[in-house]
């Protein structure tokens, strides 16, 4: 009410002023010289900043006069210092060169003013921020008047029930404009696909939409989209850029901030759980004070600590100053769209920003720990400080008075700043309360956060619905999203703006909780018809030339992705991406080029396992000495200052990256092996090696997986010229590798140092039940295999393709006992041909010498864990995703002097540059159980087991792998990058990631 | 008021050029809105339709491109270039008790300790050099060497991102990245923007050094290796050689030509479209610029190469030739890398450490400016030299032979480029330890080399979020005293 009254009362006195213009002279001051004194020299003459010690604010300080006596006498013009200076053009003094003198009207209006008395009305005190000029903006700037709700324009809600819509057609109807058509089905899936989740739709939920003709089939999709976990993920990162995410402090050592991660996480679950905006506020910045705090509001307070920190800065004491400015930065940035860190100089340049209301905010965080502490705080308060072990920030003293600097500087100290809100709306404007009676924490922060939050703070609701807009439409209704302040924009659609923001806020309630949903504000901009146009209008060219800047929202913005969702949709259609959310992040392989930049190269960055990098890209560990090239090439956010809208550069390395980097040529195959998946079970096999009779069931397959191809990357189906294009490309590239690539070499299994081997097709007794009585091992060293119990005999199964057998665990209580010390040397390699079945999460073994009265956590074992990784014992277990389980494959585990292996069907799974720790390898051992603790039984195929009692040399892995793999027509990455079909289909794959339809969204 | 605040008349569509190689300008409308092309003068909104065209030539500043000999870990000043006698009489004697410092890293406060080299004079200018460059001496004539340089930290990692940016936190453009802002590129196939690290490692903080910052990522320092293949993702799989690779791009091309042609008015799409070529382009000439073959035995004599332990920095010396000579426009050397010895931050022996560092330099150094030179391209290239501070006159302790960190008085030189050879500027107090004459900060320096590049650091400015940053922000003044 205050804040409503105030305007108000601004106004009538504005338009008082205006009214008695031309009726009273004796005003003359009111009306002409008070705006001249603000615009052109209280910059330099007011009380903090007296220039030649003289202040022009209010009727005693003129009086007063500077350094040069009088400014001013009155009825004589000819002897009045400020007129001849301002005559002479000494004054107000020349910027770089160029001459500031007022103009002959202002100057005459000076001389009138002093001819009439100089009259100055008594209690009137000019203020430096009172009006907006030509110069600076005053707490009169739009951005900084009261939400009101505007009326919808009603003559243009024809056609729409949107009122968004019809203040954008209100618009367009003035310039005789109209929106473009609505876009297609399939183009409007795909952008909101990506604009609320970031990721595409796949080809069957493109046709079922396109299919769908009930009228909610949109506000349905996007009710799906708005509660898939995957939005928070999108809209999350934005949130993330804007708070200055990374995992490492920055600087020469640059350490992790332990637990950044959990902030991550807490951003994605608030926005998933469409925390209101006020808590969103209050939790991120008093957290720790909040009457409900919690550990998951301490982690929001991480927002805090989200800055760089310097462990050795010049001066540790005068650091804390840098640290207060990162806090107000950021705050000010993410919340209100100001740049109030101009103001711990000087007084702002542009906005109604005193500077002791920089002093005001950052007295907020002066009690935290922001004085030098010891390194291994990071700058934080300590665990205990805290009350969990997360990274957070809250007060940890009763802080000395915060002075104002001087020109910023520690060196130059002031006066005593009280703890305040800013005084851009004065109603809003007052000082802070001290904490309750009892609090542990100044509750300064609460405060301004319930300053922030509060329904009247005219900056906070229209920030928040313009990065909404910004963040769907591509641009925001005020373009520029980081400063509502004087050097920023203006909205294209001010009336527009304010109806969203006061849609934001719900209610009129004091509380923080009186705003609106967020996910109906985001159902709301996405449903409306302007967010539905096409990309292209009918008039593209007349209208482009009109309003290029689209600032009439005539069409819909076609989009580039940002680094992550290109990341994300290059696994996507390789059906690569692993989804799982939460937790640590993962770090990518970065070249071995790209970390030269390092200071500690040997050190400093070890990629996660290969299964971990296929995470949404939202799950990336940021190292601030290190971004990864890959992103940053594509425009991702700096890091070190808020980031509340990414450039979007089209470059040549950019082009480089996705031609030439391991990463695309890897998402190319995987997803030209998606495409190559046998059509009902039908073997890959016999159509990489076709006999030339069967030329035409080759043309038919390769022309499925070509079109599969387009389906699994663009979401569509080829035309037929595309059809063709790619034909003749994948004929050509056929031709090309089958002259380039040499043919894969012989495989001949290394026969030194075997010490088991046992083969399902020879050697194995069965008994009346089609079960393994023994299994002869052909090694030579009488490991022979066996069961005397019959009923836990393994079944031996027969069929008449390859494998013809096969000996078949149950998961239950069926395995084999092994005749001896298998093993006697720490350097060994495992090869198993196996299938697996098992639909428990329980761990299961293929091999295993455990023993629970010996070797516990030492023994040597393989298998898998239940969570489908492979495990080679205890000392590499859990590493590295075993995939496609169920069908045959080969699983090595390799130990020696030259590192750890596990691999499937020849490709690393995982591994590491040491060997086991040392394994107790004495007896028994058995097959399909983990040893003799009578459970983690195998479920599946044994086809074929291979053990070396030595260490293999990496040739000779390869040849064993090729072996086994020809043996068992497995498939693997070694043959494939030789075979000319599959080079060809990747080939043709990676130009699908490449097209301009697959980095652009329409 | 459009000049004052063009940001609030047309933005912000960040859209950029044509595909532009690595430095691609942006559109006018977005510098105009960065007030660009207004402050600096070098045209109009109209006339900046293809930015990459050759601009009118300033009316001040000489230089095309800059080579920033960086030696990382801070050589010491009374051992190089800034000759103190005074410090033999006064050896074994502490630091007079007014002269306050901070003491980085609390290491031991030792005595005055004279140079570990003799000086001698060098050219006709005969400026004093010691014997660590004793054939840099030989191009004393063409050096104008600053003895008066201070600078805001004491500490490697805040004052090496100062050296490079202007300020001691990370985040903001470097130099580098303003150039290359200002001035474009005249190779559209190489970087605008070169970084060269020493094999032993990249400087503390890493890629802030060479960071953009707020600016776009266009105009970040590449980093480039002086063998084979200089920049990241230059070469694919082996299976996909260039005809293979051919193949690919025309099959994207007819893919991508039906799509734009549905999109009328694309340019963003016409833009990746020629990225695309002109990355294929590059692919083939980026390693022939690194390809120093093609240079003959004496060349690579004169800078060392073929010899230890000259060799490496010899290359990347020639490598900067190479670069400079093909439009690149700043190319940044680094002597030193990793950690404590490995650079030339020498606590524990001067004689040591520098004699490995600027043995390793100092002919590479010499030949650059003799090539340079003789290919008529010294006058248009600016070669800096220096470190991030300088060290301290007294030893780590009592006849330690090493020095601790010094931000209060070191030395830096210019060569060529429109430096005013044979010049010392500015002086130390007699113990070479701070800067007392005509004192030089960081921000004077980086106004200077910006002006010898005919740009004046007031008036290139980048608008970031309501104000107009500049590299020198408020402060820094140009030392008329070494521009030619």
């Amino acid at each position: 009410m205050l804040g409503r009254f105030y305007f108000l009362a601004s106004l009538i006195a504005i338009e008082l002023v205006a009214g008695t213009a031309f009726a009273d002279a004796g005003d003359r001051f009111s009306r002409e010289v008070a705006m001249i004194f603000v615009k052109r020299c209280l910059e330099c003459h007011n009380e903090r900043d007296a220039s030649g010690k003289l202040v022009l604010v209010d009727k005693a300080s003129l009086a007063a006069g500077g350094d040069s006596g009088p400014a001013v006498i009155s009825k004589d013009p000819e002897h009045s210092n400020l007129l001849e200076r301002v005559i002479s053009g000494e004054m107000p003094p020349p910027k770089r060169g160029v001459s500031q003198k007022l103009t002959a009207a202002e100057i005459d209006a000076l001389k009138k003013w002093i001819t009439e008395g100089a009259v100055w009305p008594q209690g009137r005190k000019l203020d430096l921020y009172e009006a907006t000029t030509e110069v600076r903006g005053g707490r009169d700037w739009w951005s900084l008047q009261p939400v009101r709700r505007p009326s919808i324009p009603t003559n243009a809600m024809l056609g729409t029930n949107s009122p968004i819509d019809a203040f954008i057609r209100a618009k367009l109807d003035t310039v005789q404009m109209q929106p473009a058509p609505a876009a297609s089905r399939a183009t409007l899936i795909k952008r909101i696909a990506f604009d609320l989740l970031g990721l595409p739709p796949t080809y069957e939920e493109i046709q079922e939409f396109e299919r769908d003709e009930s009228p909610d089939a949109y506000g349905r999709l996007v009710d799906r989209l708005l509660s898939s976990p995957h939005f928070g993920e999108r809209w999350g990162r934005y949130w993330l850029d804007v708070v200055r995410y990374a995992d490492t402090c920055g600087y020469e050592r640059d350490q992790e901030k332990p637990f950044a991660w959990k902030y991550r996480d807490w951003v994605v679950q608030a926005i998933n759980e469409d925390l209101p905006y006020g808590r969103f506020i209050e939790q991120q910045l008093a957290g720790d004070e909040l009457s409900d705090r919690s550990e998951a509001s301490v982690i929001a307070t991480g927002f805090l600590r989200l800055g760089t920190w310097n462990d050795e800065p010049n001066d540790a004491d005068e650091y804390k100053y840098e640290r207060l400015e990162d806090m107000v930065h950021v705050t000010s940035t993410a919340f209100l769209s100001l740049t109030v860190k101009c103001a711990r100089c000087h007084d702002h340049k542009f906005d109604p920003i005193p500077q002791t209301d920089y002093y005001r905010m950052a007295a907020a965080f002066w009690p935290g720990a922001i004085e030098p502490r010891g390194r291994e705080l990071l700058g934080g308060p300590t665990k205990d400080e805290l009350g969990f072990e997360v990274m957070g920030w809250t007060d940890i003293r009763q802080p000395p008075p915060l002075r104002l600097l001087r020109k910023g500087e520690p060196k130059q100290p002031q006066e005593v700043v009280e703890p305040a809100h800013l005084s851009i709306v004065p109603t809003l404007s007052q000082p802070l309360e001290p904490a309750p009676l009892g609090a542990s924490t100044t509750h300064r922060r609460r405060q301004l956060a319930e300053w922030i939050a509060a329904s009247k703070n005219p900056l906070t609701p229209r920030v928040l619905v313009n990065r909404l807009w910004m963040n769907h439409f591509g641009m925001g209704l005020v373009r520029s999203a980081d400063n509502l302040g004087f050097t920023g924009d203006k909205p294209t659609h001010p009336e527009l703006l304010d109806w969203l923001a006061s849609e934001a806020i719900s209610g009129d309630s004091a509380s923080s909780s009186h705003y609106s949903s967020l996910k109906r504000l985001h159902r709301m901009l996405v449903t409306s018809a302007t967010y539905r146009q096409s990309s292209l209008h009918p008039k593209q060219d007349e209208y482009a030339q009109r309003d290029s800047g689209n600032q009439l929202w005539w069409r819909a913005e076609r989009r580039r992705l940002e680094a992550e969702p290109l990341r994300d949709r290059m696994l996507f259609v390789g059906d690569d991406l692993d989804t799982r959310m939460t937790g640590p992040g993962f770090k990518p392989t970065i070249q071995a080029e790209a970390l030269e930049g390092l200071s500690q190269k040997d050190a400093a960055w070890k990629p996660s396992r290969a299964e971990e990098q296929r995470r949404r890209a939202v799950y990336m560990f940021s190292q601030r000495s290190l971004l990864p090239p890959l992103m940053t090439t594509f425009d991702s956010s700096d890091t070190t200052l808020p980031c509340v809208q990414r450039p979007v550069s089209t470059v040549a390395p950019q082009a480089l990256a996705l031609l030439n980097n391991a990463f695309s040529h890897e998402r190319s195959q995987a997803l030209a092996l998606r495409a190559m998946e046998p059509e009902e079970g039908l073997l890959a096999q016999t159509v990489m090696n076709p006999a030339p009779s069967e030329k035409s069931v080759v043309d038919r397959e390769d022309n499925r997986r070509i079109r599969l191809a387009w389906q699994y990357a663009l979401g569509r189906d080829p035309s037929s010229q595309e059809m063709a294009d790619a034909r003749q490309h994948f004929e050509w590239q056929v031709a090309h590798f089958s002259r380039t690539q040499s043919p894969t070499q012989d495989s001949i299994l290394p026969r030194a140092g075997i010490a088991l081997h046992l083969s399902a097709n020879e050697g194995v007794t069965r008994d009346e039940e089609d079960c393994v009585a023994s299994w002869k091992d052909q090694s030579g060293k009488n490991h022979h295999a066996s069961q005397p119990v019959a009923s836990r005999r393994p079944r031996l199964v027969r069929n008449g393709q390859r494998p013809r057998s096969s000996v078949q665990f149950d998961g239950r209580k069926r395995f084999l006992h092994l005749a001896g010390q298998v093993v006697t040397s720490q350097a060994f390699a495992i090869f198993a041909v196996v299938n697996d079945q098992s639909e428990t999460i329980a761990h299961r073994e293929i091999f295993s010498n455990w023993d629970g009265a010996g070797n516990v956590g030492s023994s040597l074992f393989f298998g898998m864990t239940g969570t489908n990784a492979a495990r080679l014992s205890d000392d590499f277990s859990g590493v590295g995703q075993v995939s496609h389980r169920s069908e045959l494959f080969l699983l090595s585990g390799l130990s020696g002097a030259t590192g750890t292996v596990v691999q499937q069907n020849g490709t690393d799974l995982a591994s590491r540059s040491s060997p086991l720790g040392p394994r107790n390898l004495k007896g028994p051992y058995v097959i399909g159980q983990q040893g003799n603790i009578d459970g983690e039984y195998w479920n599946g195929d044994l086809v074929e087991l291979l053990i070396y009692d030595r260490e293999l040399k990496s040739d000779e892995r390869d040849a064993v792998n090729r072996y086994l793999m020809k043996r068992y027509g497995l498939q693997s990455s070694i043959e494939q990058l030789r075979d000319p079909r599959f080079l060809a289909l990747a080939s043709l794959c990676h130009v699908l990631l490449n097209t301009n339809e697959f980095i652009y969204v329409d | 008021m459009t000049s004052q605040f063009p940001c609030r008349q047309s933005r912000r569509k960040f859209v950029w050029d044509m595909g532009a190689g690595f430095t691609g300008l942006a559109l006018t409308g977005l510098l105009s809105r960065d007030g660009f092309f207004e402050r600096i003068g070098y045209g109009s909104e109209k006339a900046a339709v293809n930015p990459l065209m050759a601009k009118p030539s300033p009316t001040f500043g000489r230089a095309k491109s800059v080579i920033f000999l960086m030696m990382n870990g801070a050589p010491s000043q009374v051992d190089t270039f800034d000759h103190k006698p005074l410090l033999e009489k006064l050896a074994g004697q502490p630091l007079p008790e007014g002269k306050k410092f901070t003491n980085s890293g609390g290491r031991k406060v030792g005595f005055l300790t004279p140079s570990f080299r003799p000086f001698r004079p060098g050219g006709q200018s005969g400026l004093m050099i010691s014997d660590f460059f004793e054939n840099v001496r030989q191009h004393a004539d063409k050096l104008a060497v600053i003895k008066s340089c201070h600078t805001d930290s004491h500490a490697h990692g805040s004052a090496l991102v100062a050296m490079n940016t202007g300020k001691t936190f990370i985040g903001r453009p470097s130099l580098g990245s303003w150039a290359v802002y200002g001035l474009g590129t005249e190779n559209e196939s190489l970087p605008g923007y070169v970084v060269i690290l020493d094999k032993r490692g990249g400087p503390i903080s890493g890629q802030p050094n060479w960071s953009s910052g707020f600016m776009p990522s266009t105009y970040q320092g590449t980093l480039f290796r002086p063998v084979g293949d200089p920049i990241l993702d230059l070469r694919g799989p082996d299976f996909l050689d260039r005809a293979a690779q051919r193949s690919q791009l025309d099959l994207l091309a007819r893919l991508n030509d039906a799509h734009m042609a549905a999109r009328p008015g694309g340019s963003d799409l016409a833009s990746r479209i020629n990225s695309y070529e002109l990355a294929f382009r590059m692919q083939a000439e980026a390693p022939e610029a690194v390809d120093l073959s093609k240079e003959s035995k004496a060349t690579q004599d004169m800078y060392g190469i073929g010899k230890q332990p000259t060799d490496e920095f010899g290359r990347n010396c020639l490598v900067a030739r190479r670069l400079v000579e093909r439009g690149v426009r700043f190319v940044q050397l680094y002597s030193g890398g990793g950690h404590l010895e490995e650079t030339w931050d020498a606590h524990k022996s001067i004689e040591t450490n520098h004699g490995q560092h600027a043995g390793e330099v100092d002919r590479p150094i010499a030949g650059l400016l003799t090539d340079l030179e003789r290919r008529g391209l010294l006058d248009e290239t600016l070669v800096v030299w220096g470190g991030e501070f300088g060290r301290m006159p007294f030893s780590e302790g009592k006849g330690e032979p090493g020095r601790n960190h010094n931000p209060y008085g070191f030395s830096m030189w210019l060569a060529g480029g429109g430096a005013k050879g044979g010049t010392s500027y500015g002086e130390t107090d007699e113990f070479g330890f701070e800067a007392v004459k005509d004192k030089v900060h960081l921000h004077d320096l980086h106004a200077t080399i910006l002006h010898l590049l005919g740009i004046d650091h007031e008036r290139l400015s980048y608008f970031h979020q309501g104000r107009d940053e500049r590299l020198t922000d408020v402060f820094g003044n140009v030392v008329q005293g070494v521009v030619a």
